[in-house]
């Protein structure tokens, strides 16, 4: 049961002893030699027990944050926007920060179960199912934060056009805040269905793994009569390739239409073309990262570590720094145009970013975002599992802060000196925040306590990947 | 049909049976009693049974009036919407203030709403009836009359010609009696240097539209020295860079602290108290040098203001008879300098008048010394105080308060509970000064009348009244001041009208213009000066020339003489003057013009001075002088000399922690004023009357960082136009947002200064037409001031709700228009710049194309309108929006108490939280001004639309109007080569524009006419 790398060599515990790879094979995607069932067992038994004391305790603190961050949000509806730390200078902060933050770390997902998908990268089918439902929880998160920073919340639906009676008086096609509503909301409506139809082979198998109850009974309507036959499968098959093929546009078009929220305005630091490409690059960054801090966690506690390998986990990093060196690339060619631009304006923007007063903001960013991608260069980090988790959670702080820097920077210093001002948090920004953590983490372990965590059906299938050919085929 | 439903009953209705009727009746019965349920609001809005003639509902009517903000009287238009008064304006035709209203006087409408005004007369503390006190007070007043006793009638400066008649019968009757007069923002040096130089104790008419070089010692004119809406008038009309030669004033000023005059001088000298007494007694000197006169003075200037002096004589010699010389120091021997001055370069009869003289101001310290000094010694039977303040504003003011509880009669005519009405036996509730008649005569020759403009809202009564009832004549108002103009002011008018036309017509007008009564004098007494000049000394300068180099210049030593000892300078603030606003929050919270600081007052230091004790902005100092101290933040003044330290007077008022809750209660939020404080503190309690005359210049200040720091609010956080240099270095990029040239340089190329010309192409279609009007705006910054006048009148047009200092600290003051003001410290030199500021109306607006709800849109004539309901708080267009000037409604915002809602001007919305808002142009005012001339079968004629802020500027700064119609004003500002617009290179094409900033600049000018 407990494969534990070390060096190029295998060691397969049933077999006591370590084994070298089979030349000309591809390494195995999971170990310890799993049989069908075996993964079956070891994927639902989870669902089976009874909650672990960690799973509760965890649970709790989420729900705990989660209530500050209601309590912060009914607050701040009742009383108004003022509880938050903006001013007539800076309209957005923590809000659209975290709203960006939110909706940069679901895109990891939509990689992972789209793109990769189409790609056959086999190694997605051990997250894939984690990182999508982190992709819909993240997607909430994010999409709460354009309902609640408007002034007026109990009219936020004003931004959908539907008919009505006022004229009828419709949205305003030329705002990017009406693009990102459509972005999101189809954003989701796509992760959300993808998600779902990957699922119901494995609401089958629980459903017939499942004693007689209404347990069984939701298992049994959310598979919608899957019977195993090569029909279902075929159909299935078909609608998840129709399904990653939509969703692969959306993973470059919902944070390409986020960054116009900013590339289409007038303010330095905002107003600039590369925003869509460096938005995305940073989103599947920020994206991975946050998919390596949940796998890290959920594949200890879940014991899921035959399934989410080191092998993964190197993948992963190897993202990482791909879209870290894009990231940096962005960061550098804004500086560089800034400067080439000749703009003074434009110019003082980034110049104030990296040496104003809240040069900090920056060079957290910088240091998180730039730097610490870089130690994945050393396949002793990527192997290190307690140095890759350090290292996500810092990749994780630094995308927060690179959003923060661009929304918060950019607004406090623009053309008018005399308009001038700065931002400061006020408890309910920072309970909105951590209340936001506290959504996300109490949807995912419901969903670790509910759903299979890893796409059982999908597994079985890449399941003889590095294998002798004696172990099947 | 009619009939036939008249027929119908209920017993033929088919299918209604008694049960039906009956189970009909059950509900029906049920449902009205579920409504009587309701918690309704009772409200009795009852119409006026008989229509007033003059009164339509929702229409207003303006009525003439004197303003009385300050003593200068101003006339004014009070606008009355259904029987309210909503609005102060000014009045067109007075030949003072010529329709500029400043904001103060615009912001005392709100003191008529106060809930804290005084609702029955007390006595001994207690609540009474006027039939009661008009009993207690006759008595004694029998008793005092019987008995001989000392009476003294203290006020401030009265202007009416009725008061002062009323005043004088009355203690005409008492056997020792005397009428002083003083003023907390004195100027009775002037007066008394007249007295001496001239033979008559007079305050004179200055003239600055006649002026060509302006020498300013300390004198705030443009701010609130006597007289600063007519000031600004002046000082306007004679520097316009138009015309060829253009007639534009040259204004140099002298002082150590940064005052708005100061920053809108185009030579301003920063020197300390002392070398300032030394540049005025050294140009005087070399000015008696060229008239062969001899003033026992000789030039000794410091070695670094010696060129400087020398070319300003030179100027103003050059300039004989178009010079004026103003000082503000309140000492008898530097005015009388001044009036040596002004008198060898021929100024009287030209700029400086005394044969029509100001009333404006005719306090006397040496009066009020006399007074402290009987009371003192207790030989004062009775005393009066009306329309002043001592207690609070005098420095002896606690010790005159103890010494009032032990005068055996004490009257306090107030219409508030303020300081000195607590000292006093008897209080009398006095109305608004939009509840009464008054009259005025601010300056010789011109009269004006003040008629009520609502019914008293208290139990008031007009101290002259008060006083004819005590004298058993039981006269009104109206007829007091009727019967003193039949008998004064009628013979001086120069038709022949009857009494009634005459009365009227003024009274429509608000003023009238008739021979002026002077008092006699003589030409100046060259002797006199130099009696004055020899005896009374250079008693303070306290530090020799020798060691006086101290100055703000980066070069120079840092301060640390004597022993640590600073000069304290107290003024008058420019937003609640001597503090007799101190209970009105629009004013305290307008930005101070310089300053920026709000619901505060503070110890400016420059920074050089707070660098060397160690205090930065916000932290505390104590202030020692005088065997008094106060504790009061740090504010850091660029351009303000070292050696002083500055502290604004008016704050500290009694009962001020009522602002305490005045902004939104939340989470974090502080309150404006903490718990049994008050808003700022008094520093009057400093101040001297020395040699006769009050000072507020305090020597041998020590200052003591206390370690403790306070909240000190500004609404301006960045101060220059150059951006920080943040790669270290002297100074940034200069953005142009204010562009400005010198005088010489505009001469040669009237463009010089702004560009940004080029007409940039544009990828957009002409969206729009402007078929009918288009509205624009231009700012001639060279026109403003700075004053504020625009905010204030912004705010009482555009129900702008006071926020509290809390979300001010917060940079959410909700002002529509803010007046920018950046320092420019380049190379030494110190200037200042003002710019207003509002929503620039683009052509191509950011902000409208973010807004996901259409909330904000571009109308057919030019305006960016902001749609209330439609808005959902997104913020995106104040994000988008390059000027920054859209404000949020971050919380449901008070309007007030239910009395100060009186005065919100019903055109307006009253916006609710979560909704952005702007300047609208006044669009209700465009509107209006569009029916009246529909109405009146008319096309609209150029300014018949003008917003607020353009209507009460005391400089015309601000011009609006059709750009579309060629022979506007605003047309003709648009093909001015000054005009630019802020940030035109990013295309968004505002509405608004500005005309460069021309400064008389010697330096850069290369002139040969003073070499």
């Amino acid at each position: 049961m407990h494969d534990v790398v070390t060096g190029e060599k295998v060691f397969d515990a049933s077999a006591g002893r370590a084994v070298p790879p089979q030349p000309g094979l591809r390494k195995p995607v999971i170990l310890g030699n799993k049989t069908y069932r075996d993964v079956t067992s070891d994927i639902c038994s989870q669902l089976d027990q009874k909650a672990s004391l960690s799973w509760w305790a965890a649970f709790l603190v989420s729900l705990t944050v989660l209530a500050v961050g209601a309590l912060s949000v009914g607050y701040q509806v009742l009383t108004g926007v003022g509880v938050w730390g903006l001013n007539n200078t800076v309209g957005w902060a923590f809000d659209i920060t975290n709203f960006v933050f939110w909706i940069g770390i679901g895109h990891a997902g939509t990689l992972i179960s789209a793109i990769l998908f189409l790609f056959r990268q086999k190694w997605r089918t051990s997250v894939n199912r984690s990182a999508e439902a982190m992709t819909i929880f993240a997607v909430i998160c994010a999409g709460i934060f354009p309902i609640i920073h408007t002034g007026r919340p109990w009219l936020a639906f004003w931004l959908l056009p539907y008919p009505n009676f006022r004229g009828p008086l419709w949205v305003n096609f030329r705002s990017p805040l009406v693009w990102d509503m459509f972005a999101i909301s189809c954003y989701f409506t796509i992760s959300a269905v993808f998600w779902f139809v990957g699922l119901i082979p494995d609401f089958a198998t629980l459903r017939d793994r499942t004693a007689p109850g209404i347990r069984k009974r939701i298992y049994a309507f959310l598979s919608l009569g899957w019977n195993g036959s090569n029909r279902t499968w075929h159909r299935y098959e078909k609608v998840y390739l129709l399904l990653a093929g939509l969703a692969t546009p959306l993973v470059i078009s919902v944070h390409t239409i986020v960054s116009w929220d900013f590339a289409t305005s007038v303010i330095p630091g905002w107003h600039t073309t590369i925003l869509p490409p460096y938005f995305v690059a940073g989103a599947v960054f920020s994206g991975f990262a946050m998919v390596l801090t949940l796998m890290l966690i959920v594949r200890r506690v879940m014991r899921l570590e035959e399934y989410i390998t080191p092998h993964h986990i190197e993948q992963m990093c190897t993202i990482i720094l791909a879209t870290g060196g894009m990231v940096a690339l962005a960061y550098a060619t804004e500086l560089f145009v800034a400067y080439y631009s000749g703009n003074p304006y434009e110019r003082f923007a980034f110049v104030n970013r990296a040496l104003g007063p809240y040069a900090w903001t920056y060079w957290i960013m910088i240091s998180c975002n730039v730097l610490v991608p870089q130690f994945f260069w050393f396949k002793r980090v990527r192997a290190n599992v307690a140095a890759v988790f350090a290292l996500s959670i810092f990749i994780n702080i630094g995308m927060w802060f690179e959003r923060y820097v661009i929304i918060m920077t950019s607004l406090t210093r623009d053309y008018i000196p005399a308009g001038w001002s700065g931002f400061t948090p006020t408890l309910v920004d920072l309970g909105t925040l951590v209340g936001s953590f506290g959504l996300f983490f109490t949807l995912f372990l419901l969903f670790a306590r509910f759903l299979p965590m890893v796409a059982i059906g999908e597994v079985k299938g890449v399941l003889r990947y590095g294998r002798s050919v004696n172990g099947g085929a | 049909m009619t009939e036939e439903y008249g027929h119908i009953n209920v017993a033929s209705l088919p299918g209604m049976g008694r049960r039906s009727f009956l189970r009909l009746a059950g509900f029906s019965f049920a449902g009205a009693v579920l409504a009587g349920c309701q918690q309704g609001g009772v409200e009795k809005a009852i119409p006026h049974l008989v229509q007033p003639e003059e009164s339509t509902p929702g229409s207003a009517v303006w009525y003439s009036t004197i303003c009385a903000g300050c003593q200068a009287g101003c006339g004014i238009l009070a606008k009355v919407r259904d029987g309210r008064p909503i609005k102060l304006e000014g009045n067109p035709g007075h030949p003072l203030s010529q329709g500029g209203m400043c904001a103060i006087g615009q912001a005392s409408l709100l003191g008529l709403y106060d809930s804290l005004r005084l609702k029955a007369p007390l006595m001994k503390g207690a609540p009474s009836s006027w039939q009661e006190l008009d009993r207690h007070v006759m008595a004694e007043l029998d008793r005092i009359r019987r008995g001989k006793g000392a009476v003294r009638f203290l006020t401030g400066t009265v202007t009416s010609p009725a008061t002062r008649a009323v005043i004088q019968r009355f203690l005409g009757s008492f056997a020792d009696a005397r009428h002083v007069e003083y003023d907390p923002m004195s100027c009775a040096a002037i007066l008394d240097a007249h007295r001496l130089t001239h033979g008559a104790r007079v305050l004179p008419r200055y003239h600055f539209a006649e002026a060509s070089v302006i020498t300013a010692f300390d004198a705030d004119f443009l701010g609130n020295w006597i007289s600063p809406v007519e000031f600004t008038k002046g000082y306007r009309a004679g520097r316009t860079p138009a015309g060829n030669p253009a007639r534009f004033s040259f204004h140099a000023h002298f002082e150590s602290r940064v005052s708005l005059t100061g920053s809108n001088a185009d030579q301003r000298v920063c020197v300390s108290p002392d070398e300032l007494q030394l540049c005025l007694e050294g140009m005087a000197a070399i000015i008696a040098e060229r008239a062969g006169r001899t003033l026992g003075l000789s030039v000794r200037l410091p070695a670094n203001l010696d060129n400087s002096v020398r070319r300003l004589a030179d100027r103003l010699w050059n300039a004989r008879g178009r010079g004026l010389v103003v000082c503000g120091v309140n000492t008898v021997r530097h005015q009388v300098l001044v009036n040596a001055l002004n008198a060898m370069l021929d100024n009287y009869g030209g700029t400086v008048d005394i044969d029509t003289p100001s009333h404006q101001y005719a306090g006397n310290d040496a009066g009020v010394e006399d007074l402290l000094n009987e009371l003192r010694r207790g030989s004062v039977e009775a005393l009066f105080v009306s329309g002043a303040n001592p207690v609070y504003d005098l420095p002896e003011g606690q010790a005159l308060g103890e010494w009032m509880k032990k005068t055996p009669f004490v009257v306090s005519f107030s219409g508030e509970d303020d300081e000195t009405a607590a000292c006093a036996r008897y209080v009398c509730p006095t109305p608004h000064f939009l509840e009464a008649w008054n009259d005025s005569e601010p300056v010789s020759g011109i009269v004006a009348l003040a008629q009520p403009t609502i019914r008293s809202l208290r139990d008031s009564r007009q101290m002259i009244e008060s006083l004819s009832v005590w004298s058993g004549d039981n006269a009104p108002a109206l007829d007091l001041i009727r019967r003193e103009w039949e008998r004064t002011i009628r013979e001086r008018h120069a038709t022949s009208q009857t009494m009634d036309a005459f009365w009227n017509r003024t009274l429509a007008d608000g003023y009238a213009v008739v021979r002026s009564a002077s008092a006699p004098h003589h030409a100046c007494d060259y002797d006199a000066v130099a009696t004055v000049v020899t005896e009374r000394g250079p008693t303070s300068v306290s530090i020799p020339p020798a060691t006086g180099g101290v100055t703000a210049s980066p070069g120079g030593p840092p301060p640390g003489f004597a022993g640590g000892r600073y000069t304290l300078l107290l003024h008058p603030s420019l937003t609640i003057l001597d503090g007799r606003h101190g209970h009105n929050p629009w004013l305290h919270e307008l930005p101070d013009p310089v300053t920026k600081i709000v619901w505060d007052n503070a110890a400016s230091l420059s920074r050089k001075t707070a660098e060397a004790l160690g205090v930065r902005h916000g932290d505390l100092i104590r202030i020692e002088a005088n065997q008094k101290f106060l504790e009061l933040p740090v504010h850091i003044q660029p351009g303000q000399h070292d050696a002083v330290v500055v502290v604004t007077l008016g704050y500290g008022r009694k009962g001020t922690d009522r602002f305490r809750d005045i902004g939104p209660e939340w989470l974090q939020s502080r309150p404006t004023v903490g718990s049994g404080e008050t808003v700022g503190k008094n520093a009057a309690l400093f101040g001297l009357i020395e040699a006769g005359c009050r000072t507020n210049r305090i020597d041998a200040a020590r200052l003591i960082p206390t370690g403790g720091t306070h909240v000190l609010v500004t609404t301006q956080e960045y101060h220059s136009l150059r951006e920080p240099n943040l790669f270290g270095g002297e100074t940034g990029h200069r953005r142009p947002i204010v562009q400005e040239t010198t005088l010489a340089a505009f001469a040669n190329d009237p463009s010089a200064g702004s560009f940004h010309k080029e007409e940039l192409d544009s990828l957009w279609p002409d969206d729009h037409k402007y078929a009918g009007h288009h509205w624009g705006m231009t700012i001639d910054l060279t026109a403003c001031t700075g004053c504020s006048a625009c905010v204030m009148a912004c705010q009482a047009e555009n129900n702008i709700p006071v926020v509290g200092k809390d979300e001010v600290r917060r940079n959410r003051e909700l002002a529509w228009i803010r007046v920018d003001r950046y320092y420019d410290e380049a190379r030494g030199e110190f200037s200042v710049s003002h710019q207003p500021m509002m929503c620039q109306h683009c052509g191509n607006a950011p902000c409208e194309t973010v807004c996901p709800v259409l909330a904000t849109v571009h109308s057919a004539e030019g305006l960016n309108q902001q749609i209330y309901n439609r808005c959902v708080g997104t913020r995106y267009c104040a994000n988008n929006c390059p000027y920054k000037m859209r404000r949020f409604n971050w919380f449901e915002y008070r309007h007030g108490d239910e009395m100060q809602r009186m005065v919100l001007n019903p055109d307006v919305t009253v916006r609710e939280r979560g909704v952005m808002e702007k300047c609208s142009f006044c669009i209700q005012r465009i509107q209006g001004a569009k029916i009246r001339a529909k109405r009146e079968g008319r096309p609209l004629n150029d300014g018949d639309a003008q917003p607020a802020c353009a209507q009460s500027c005391p400089a015309r700064a601000i011009i609006f109007g059709d750009v579309n119609d060629p022979s506007s004003e605003i047309s003709k500002t648009l093909s001015s080569p000054r005009h630019y617009r802020v940030l035109e290179e990013l295309g968004v094409r505002p509405s608004v524009g500005y005309l460069t900033l021309v400064r008389n600049r010697e330096e850069q000018a290369g002139e040969a006419d003073h070499a």
